[in-house]
């Protein structure tokens, strides 16, 4: 126990976390007072089940942007992955196939990502901006205005399903967030991963392959998207053209608010997790209360900006 | 004799952690060339920087002419006629040559709010006809070379009337006729009544235009000295220091065994030629040469950083070729120039640090036990006397001396076998110094191969069992340990005097 | 930056690289639906695409400012669709068309402005801010018209889009002066020159002694100006404020830079080449339409356009 205080208080990290959990409670009390609608458990559920599938999806971006990096086409990537496992399902049948489509599609759109990255040396920013629209593109395509549906009930479990009484996403989200924690704490690419978003001069001096860890963020960003649309597919039960088209800005909002820096090598999965439930709270806040849903967007916006600016406030704080 | 026309007394710059400059005094005359000298770190761009008005001073006094003047920017610089042309240039690379040189002095044209283009680049061609620069005033400054982009700099300075011009290492990239048009041209200056502060390594030119020498190492101003009866050995003691303590001398019991890194005819595109080298284990190989001879370049090539256009690297008779994660596998292992800068992730932790490159060696499972690894890097924080209160402490906020243990300790978990040691004292005190030199005793004792870059005399005389010299990219020579004096490296290293 | 009407330092240089990549893609696009389609190069059509890119290059020649500071605007589509409905919800309110004009680019103004001052005085990548800008204003617009489209507008506003002046449709001649204005902005103004300075050296510019954070600054301003202009134009094609009138042009715009040769760095930026960009960007997009292919598709092929801009670019280089 002892060492847990130690760790805690020499951990900047810890502290960041304890902080932001705070924010967590202090919204939630915040809630509570302002209207009754909130502490129910169908809302509480809800609020669980839409931060864990924004935190799937968020969950390779961190890697991403631990390297200082970005990928503005996670959103744009579930939807393609979405429709493609949506029509994989519908004209097969088979639910297996549909994962399988799904997974590949938003791997394969990571590895895409990665080649622009690594091999043409384009800014990550516009080689994912890029592709967000050529991605859109193509969904459109082959979607064709249409709207599948009506998938499977084993298929809709992963996103409809309870499992002793709680939301089937949420064991999801669990299951990413020791997996997520376990790659980078635990597993060298991740702390090659740090290393290269501190400072990708040292790292390669040290001796580590940043190219290939650049194209595994890249690769596992798709893939966690590809993932999370299945969810998001079960849960929907239908898919359309245009979904995950307004995902992107809270998935970066949530790696943001989580303490992931854009400048690197600081930041955490469990971080994201926890940026997730607080723009979701703040979202499903603004619902409960009946502010126009218009303003979603804004405050994600106002929120994206005011994270970056804290955190190169408090970067400049610790460097003097 | 008349007054200095720029007068700087005790002038200190402090940045955080570090005293840039140390109450240094420098004067220049009307007329005079004034030779700057020192090492890397020394703080001669600080004092340059601080001449410009793009650094301010924390302490001191600029006097003008007799009268005290203050510099707070650069426009105040510009108004006392102080242009300073810097190694990097100040070019906006895709302007032409004429908005280059009017670069926020532009001409307003008739309509208000627009250029008088065709003024601008009518004065351009006056300048550039008077440095003979047969170029086209229109030209893009990025398709011109250096030596070219260099005159551009001289007739931006020029168009300034400036009365003072600091000058850093104009000669570096110039081949020689350029060099003696460059002269031809300071001369003419000179007589024109510039003062010119010129800043530079090869001992020829400061003897052959110099009218005074000032040395400045680790911000202090060392002295002061006259072309006319110094000596380059004397300058060189002066930059560089002192016989150093020999407390940390070694005692050479280790027995060379095998050769362990041979390098052959090796050339790079970062500018070295024909690169020899081959450093047996148990053996201390040092590198010598001044500033700017190409060594940090040679290792660059060698670890695989920048690229290799011919010749060979031999690891144990096996080519190392690729990125440098392949090298270190192989068992090289690389402590670089700037530890800050390619040595450290200065945001992470000691123990991260420390344990980096060692990684995929410890735990070749690629699953990373804590416990293991705390425990390999608190050993390796004892080991090395890293003074730190916590292994989780960021790297930026240790000491130089406790820094560079780090990313020496980096490499004693990789099994490496091959060292590359490039300036490791530099900027450390004395009692850390010691220690990393015991450090390095005991790698080769061990067996090890290392290859030492430094600027010491005394360090490479003293240390290594023979050496190599470089000199404007090549090797000039090789001296064993029986010829190992610090006059023959110093004779090898200098451009023909 | 690259004006060819100033006279070049030309030695023996290879044809293919004197020709702009551009001008290959565009000429390349022409022949291509010339042949795919029998309406492409009627007299209508060409008056279409020309009407079509008005706007485009509007927003596309701060674009290319922008970039040539390295940064980015990626709020302006969001801007444009804003300032669009700003100005129709003015109009519904007064029929006083000069008013609206005048509020709408004042919004504009405002949120470059305010773009701008994040960026250079709070230090924060320019992607960053005008991303959240972007989310900002999607809203706003979403917010103002409550999700549907203003219609009540007037008639007089309408004339801006489909009037002509000496046979040409008006929409052409806010082109031209667009252009005309940046031209003279980039080429014979110290801010130009500084445009070019702070992508190209900021350290110099510093160093020169300019005000370089009023000027960086000010390429935001100049974005969101352009918007808010553009936005009375496409108002006026809609006849009415649609909140999401405009959303993604931004890509068009960027797209149309870089195949014109603005590259990211340095401050390497070529006005004319991002006109020539727009104009291959319409014909791709009116070229598309007449086949049968879908909006979606069309934003595809511009992508792998823009990704044949670049290889050609990196293959130019290493020639």
């Amino acid at each position: 126990m002892s060492n847990l205080i130690e760790e805690l208080k020499n951990s900047s990290q810890l502290k960041n976390l304890f902080f932001r959990l705070l924010v967590v409670l202090i919204i939630c009390i915040a809630l509570s007072f302002l209207t009754e609608a909130f502490f129910t458990t169908n809302n509480l559920l809800n609020v669980l089940r839409q931060a864990s599938l924004l935190f799937l999806l968020a969950s390779g971006l961190t890697l991403v942007v631990l390297t200082a990096g970005i990928d503005l086409s996670v959103g744009a990537n579930l939807g393609m992955s979405a429709c493609l496992a949506a029509l994989v399902m519908t004209n097969t049948g088979s639910t297996l196939l549909g994962f399988m489509a799904g997974i590949g599609c938003g791997t394969l759109i990571g590895f895409g990502n990665g080649l622009l990255v690594t091999a043409l040396r384009l800014p990550s920013f516009i080689a994912t901006y890029g592709m967000l629209w050529i991605l859109h593109g193509i969904t459109y395509y082959f979607m064709g205005g249409t709207t599948l549906g009506g998938f499977d009930k084993s298929f809709r479990f992963i996103g409809t399903g309870y499992l002793y009484g709680i939301p089937v996403p949420i064991y999801i989200m669990t299951i990413f967030i020791i997996a997520g924690s376990i790659f980078t704490k635990y597993s060298i690419y991740g702390q090659q991963v740090y290393a290269v978003g501190a400072n990708p001069v040292s790292a390669r001096l040290s001796g580590v392959p940043v190219n290939r860890r650049l194209m595994l963020v890249y690769v596992l960003s798709g893939l966690t998207a590809g993932l999370a649309s299945l969810v998001f597919l079960a849960r929907l039960n239908s898919a359309e053209g245009d979904i995950g088209e307004t995902l992107t800005l809270p998935a970066i909002a949530a790696v943001l608010i989580g303490g992931t820096s854009l400048f690197g090598g600081v930041g955490s999965i469990l971080g994201t997790l926890i940026g997730a439930l607080i723009l979701t709270l703040v979202l499903n806040g603004m619902n409960i209360l009946t502010i126009n849903g218009n303003y979603q967007a804004l405050v994600t916006g106002v929120i994206i900006i005011l994270s970056v600016f804290l955190d190169l406030f408090f970067r400049k704080k610790s460097n003097t | 004799m008349t007054q200095p026309i720029l007068e700087l007394r005790s002038i200190s710059k402090f940045f955080p952690g570090i005293k840039a400059l140390d109450q240094v005094s420098f004067d220049v005359f009307s007329g005079e060339v004034h030779m700057l000298l020192g090492e890397n770190g020394a703080g001669k761009s600080t004092l340059m920087k601080v001449l410009c008005g793009a650094y301010q001073a924390d302490a001191g006094e600029i006097y003008y002419q007799g009268q005290p003047v203050k510099i707070t920017n650069p426009s105040d610089a510009r108004a006392l006629g102080i242009a300073v042309i810097f190694q990097e240039f100040s070019l906006v690379p895709y302007l032409n040559i004429a908005q280059n040189i009017f670069l926020g002095r532009e001409y307003s044209g008739k309509i208000p709010g627009t250029i008088d283009h065709a003024r601008m680049h009518a004065e351009a061609r006056h300048w550039l006809d008077v440095l003979s620069l047969n170029i086209d005033t229109h030209t893009l400054v990025h398709t011109l070379g250096v030596a070219q982009q260099q005159m551009v700099e001289i007739a931006k300075a020029l168009s300034q009337n400036a009365k003072i011009l600091v000058m850093d290492e104009p000669t570096a990239a110039l081949s020689d006729r350029e060099t003696s048009l460059l002269f031809e041209m300071i001369r003419k200056l000179q007589s024109e009544g510039v003062a010119i502060v010129y800043i530079s390594h090869r001992m020829a030119e400061v003897f052959s235009m110099g009218d005074r020498i000032t040395v400045l190492r680790d911000g202090k101003q060392v002295g002061s000295a006259d072309p006319k009866t110094t000596t380059p050995d004397e300058l060189v003691q002066m930059m560089v220091g002192r016989r150093v303590d020999m407390a940390y001398a070694r005692k050479f019991t280790s027995k060379p065994g095998q050769v362990a890194l041979k390098i052959t005819n090796l050339c790079s595109d970062n500018g070295i030629t024909d690169i020899s080298i081959e450093v047996r284990e148990g053996e201390i190989v040092g590198l010598a040469g001044l500033v700017g001879a190409g060594r940090t370049e040679v290792a660059r090539a060698v670890f695989g950083v920048d690229k290799v256009t011919s010749g060979t690297v031999e690891i144990f008779g096996k080519n190392r070729t690729g990125e440098p994660f392949n090298s270190v596998k192989m068992g090289l292992a690389l402590i670089p120039e700037s530890r800050k800068i390619e040595g450290l992730a200065l945001i992470r932790s000691v123990e991260e640090n420390i344990i980096l490159s060692g990684l995929s060696k410890i735990f070749p499972s690629t699953w990373i036990q804590v416990k293991k690894a705390q425990q390999i890097s608190q050993d390796l924080i004892s080991r090395l006397r890293i003074a730190t209160p916590s292994g989780k402490r960021a790297a930026m906020l240790l000491s130089g001396g406790n820094q560079q243990k780090i990313v020496i300790g980096k490499w004693l978990t990789t099994d490496s076998k091959i060292y590359i040691f490039d300036e490791p004292t530099r900027g450390i005190d004395i009692g850390a110094k010691a220690e990393i030199f015991a450090l390095i005793y005991k790698l080769v004792e061990e067996g090890a191969a290392v290859l030492m870059i430094s600027s010491e005399l005394s360090e490479i005389v003293n240390v290594c069992d023979k050496a190599y010299v470089m000199r404007e990219g090549r090797i000039s020579g090789i001296l064993e340990k029986s010829e190992l004096t610090e006059e023959n490296v110093l004779t090898l290293g200098m451009t023909n005097a | 930056m690259r004006d060819l009407t100033l006279p070049q330092n030309s030695t023996v240089a290879n044809l293919m690289q004197r020709i702009p990549g551009v001008a290959i893609m565009l000429i390349i696009c022409i022949l291509g639906f010339a042949l795919l389609s029998p309406d492409f190069l009627s007299m209508r059509n060409i008056a279409n695409v020309g009407v079509q890119s008005a706007i485009l290059l509007m927003i596309s020649l701060p674009m290319t400012l922008v970039i040539m500071t390295e940064g980015i605007d990626m709020s302006i589509g969001a801007v444009l669709t804003f300032c669009g409905v700003v100005a129709a919800y003015v109009l519904g309110q007064t029929h006083n068309l000069p008013i609206a004009i005048v509020i709408a680019v004042g919004v504009g103004l405002v949120i470059g402005l305010m773009n701008g001052a994040i960026i250079v005085y709070a230090n924060m990548p320019p992607f960053v801010v005008t991303l959240g800008t972007l989310g900002i204003c999607q809203s706003l617009a979403l917010i103002l018209t409550d999700g549907q489209s203003l219609t009540d507008v007037g008639d007089s506003i309408g004339l801006a889009y489909n009037g002509h002046l000496l046979g040409i449709p008006l929409p052409i001649y806010f082109a031209l002066i667009s252009y005309l204005v940046s031209y003279v902005l980039l080429y014979h103004t110290r801010f130009g020159t500084y445009v070019c300075a702070i992508g190209g050296n900021r350290d110099a510019l510093k160093l020169a002694g300019v005000r370089v954070n009023l000027h960086h600054v000010a390429v935001y301003a100049f974005s969101g100006v352009m918007a808010g202009v553009a936005s009375i134009l496409l108002t006026a094609r809609m006849s009415a404020g649609h909140p999401t009138a405009a959303i993604g042009m931004e890509f068009d715009a960027i797209a149309a830079v870089i195949v014109g040769g603005t590259s990211f760095e340095k401050g390497n930026g070529w006005l004319f080449g991002t006109f020539l960009g727009v104009l291959t960007v319409g014909v791709l997009r009116n070229g598309l339409n007449l086949v049968g292919v879908q909006s979606s598709v069309q934003v595809a092929s511009i992508g792998l356009l823009v990704l044949v801009a670049l290889l050609l670019d990196s293959l130019k280089s290493k020639a």
